[in-house]
């Protein structure tokens, strides 16, 4: 049951290098519009993003997991408005 | 014809290996542990196998394969004594930990009395037992979090159905991606979608708004409905925690949903839900039951129509997919943690993957700023570019 490769991926847009502007970490990105962003982390850059690093648990039950990286986020915005990072027309 | 064209005229093949046979690593939650705190063996079919499932004098609820090693006799089909489970057969007495205990009419039991015994935990009013096709114990950092509310006076008590499905269980994991279904299934128009998958749980967190056209306007006096909030996550193969709130104007519901499932074999599974409700000034006493109740109902009518798509659809491991849809392969990427033996689990199975679609900035808005981002380009007589490297 090996999962397979998107086809999307194929097809269309790869996912491409991003840096984060804060940090430096090196993630993969892809937007399939401009409301739609996919990220690729690696354990490098999830070891290396200070948000990450400084966030608390938020209550209840999921709590534990990491919601997003603002300067990254902010990054991928900004790879996306110079035309770094690819937007289909729609 | 070009091999272009003869790329784009061929027909897409639907591509799709068997189901596995191996069952998954993993917690997973059998029910209400009440259910079977009545002093009776309770027969389970499970991963493939019959489990008995039964409560020692010592109060500890355990697991075992159903079949006495002796002669073959169906455990669930006899009798608590005391801290073991006897054999309806020759009454042979099993211990929680899987080993013969005493065999009444001998003097001594064989070397290698011992049947396979899963690991079970009792948390929050439900069973959850260990299941590991290597046979290794739990790690630490593998759990199933507290549920505050399951314990708490100022929250009803679960209500709590299950169906069983003839379908293998990766159908129902993949709704996790599915953010039309929201739409079509829970009447709700999300406004903010996002999957992250990391380790071994993955999480949807949505906001949404109420769909009006099928949700009648408040009546006067009625409390209008705003939209909700929900993060809900996987945590391993099997049980996901939905941490639900309903927003109105004047005030807010806290719930949490329970989706979980276990395999009966690689075609069929039985799944599980679950409802909590906070009560509150402006919900007491049986308004909150009420809620629940209507809460529990609803999922019902989703999971039913879910089933019935289930049962009818062919497995596919090569879905078309479109840009508007969710991460099904990313999912499945990571799901597939759970079905390789340990050293075999791959980074990319792990490392964290996000996809998120926001919908709250306008197209409009983006649109602007892409303009005015050209315009201040074309003003200092360059191309657009992040730290110089130009696009």
């Amino acid at each position: 049951m090996t999962a397979r490769q998107d086809n999307r991926l194929t097809d269309g847009a790869p996912m491409l290098p991003v840096r984060c502007l804060q940090c430096g970490a090196g993630v993969q990105a892809r937007k399939a519009s401009w409301q739609q962003t996919s990220v690729q982390w690696s354990v490098e850059a999830a070891g290396a993003c200070l948000e990450r690093r400084a966030s608390a648990p938020r209550g209840g039950p999921n709590g534990e997991a990491f919601l997003a990286c603002e300067a990254l986020r902010e990054s991928i915005r900004q790879a996306a408005l110079d035309g770094m990072i690819p937007v289909p027309d729609n | 014809m070009t091999a272009v064209e003869s790329e784009h005229d061929g027909v897409r093949g639907i591509e799709a290996e068997a189901a596995p046979t191996r069952f998954a690593r993993g917690w997973h939650c059998l029910g209400l542990s009440e259910r079977f705190k009545d002093g009776k063996p309770h027969s389970i079919k499970a991963f493939g196998q019959k489990l008995v499932v039964f409560q020692s004098g010592d109060g500890k609820l355990n697991v075992l394969d159903a079949y006495c090693r002796h002669m073959g006799g169906d455990l669930s089909q006899g009798t608590v004594k005391g801290d073991e489970i006897a054999c309806p057969f020759h009454d042979w007495r099993w211990g929680g930990d899987g080993r013969c205990k005493q065999i009444p009419y001998s003097r001594r039991v064989p070397l290698r009395a011992r049947t396979a015994a899963w690991t079970t935990l009792d948390q929050d009013g439900m069973l959850f037992i260990w299941n590991d096709p290597e046979g290794n114990p739990p790690p630490a950092d593998v759990t199933i979090p507290r549920i505050e509310g399951a314990t708490r006076d100022d929250w009803t008590d679960w209500v709590w159905s299950e169906i069983t499905v003839d379908a293998n269980c990766r159908e129902v994991v993949d709704n996790v991606v599915d953010m039309a279904h929201f739409f079509y299934v829970h009447f709700s128009f999300p406004t903010f979608f996002k999957n992250v998958f990391e380790g071994h749980v993955a999480t949807q967190y949505q906001k949404g708004k109420g769909r009006e056209d099928v949700r009648p306007p408040a009546k006067d006096g009625e409390p209008k409905m705003l939209g909700n909030t929900s993060v809900a996550s996987y945590h391993g193969p099997s049980f996901m925690i939905d941490d639900l709130t309903y927003h109105y104007d004047v005030m807010d519901i806290d719930s949490v949903l329970i989706n979980c499932h276990y395999p009966i074999d690689e075609n069929s599974f039985v799944l599980q839900y679950g409802v909590i409700v906070q009560r509150s000034d402006k919900l007491q006493g049986d308004a909150a039951e009420q809620t629940a109740a209507k809460m529990a109902e609803f999922i019902a009518k989703g999971f039913e129509q879910d089933v019935q798509i289930w049962k009818n659809k062919t497995r596919i491991d090569n879905p078309l997919l479109c840009e508007e849809d969710g991460p099904v392969y990313q999912l499945r990427r990571w799901y597939e943690q759970f079905y390789v033996d340990v050293a075999d689990v791959r980074p990319e199975m792990v490392e964290r993957f996000e996809y998120e679609l926001d919908t709250t900035r306008p197209i409009e808005a983006w649109k602007r700023e892409v303009e005015d981002n050209l315009a201040r380009a074309k003003a200092v007589g360059g191309v657009p570019s992040l730290d110089g490297g130009a696009a």
